[in-house]
């Protein structure tokens, strides 16, 4: 009777890692870096059409970085407003 | 988003080719009666970084086209020699304006897959919006 009931015990235990909740994979250092990553694109697109508009650079930079950096706007835009649409489900939701 | 900026960078560096080519055509044609001049034709070069290539086109050092000459007859020619000749350029005007229609292709298929990996990309991003 002893014996079963330590063993339950020991059971339990050992189970009650499997109902943690598993520590969250360390996702703001991705964001941080996609957002410094988009940041420095928009920053070259600038500075590519800065020195296109001064000579300084020749035009096929000038429209890459610019194509670059629309893509990355685009894809920026469209991943917020995703956010802002299944946070605003959420609201929405009847509690 | 990063294999299309690669297509990005490809296409264009592809398209910077080809405008420094039709550079060096223009120059040759430009050249064409200047005594002893040869004409030049672009070198192109895949880029290497670091040892392996990056898929990206540069245009190397122009190199000299060796073929001999055109003599000219002219006797009033202040470069003329005893026998009266003078040596002029070796461009041949037919195989510019050739080049540089090849050029012009060219220029317009790089600039076609850009398009195209624009719209790729566009169409990607449609996906999400609806």
């Amino acid at each position: 009777m002893d014996l079963r009931s330590s063993i339950a015990a020991q059971n339990y235990a050992a189970s009650r890692p499997a109902t943690a909740a598993r520590p969250a994979p360390d996702e703001s250092g991705g964001l941080e870096r996609l957002a410094q990553d988009f940041a420095r694109t928009l920053e070259q697109g600038e500075r590519t059409a800065l020195a296109a508009m001064s000579g300084g650079a020749d035009p096929h930079a000038l429209v890459q970085a610019l194509a670059q950096t629309e893509l990355a706007v685009e894809t920026a835009v469209t991943v917020r407003n995703k956010v802002v649409e299944a946070y605003q489900e959420i609201l929405r939701m009847p509690v | 988003m990063n294999e299309f900026s690669g297509t990005f960078a490809i296409s264009a560096s592809g398209m910077k080719a080809q405008a420094e080519r039709i550079r060096f055509l223009s120059e040759n044609i430009a050249n064409a009666d200047t005594p002893g001049y040869r004409r030049k034709t672009a070198g192109f070069e895949a880029e290497m970084r670091g040892g392996k290539p990056t898929g990206l086109v540069v245009i190397g050092p122009p190199k000299l086209d060796q073929r001999p000459l055109e003599r000219v007859y002219d006797p009033g020619h202040p470069l003329a020699d005893e026998s009266g000749y003078y040596d002029g350029s070796n461009v041949d005007l037919v195989v510019e304006i050739a080049d540089a229609r090849e050029a012009q292709r060219s220029y317009e298929a790089n600039l076609r897959m850009f398009d195209q990996a624009r719209q790729m990309s566009q169409s990607l991003l449609q996906l999400l919006r609806r």
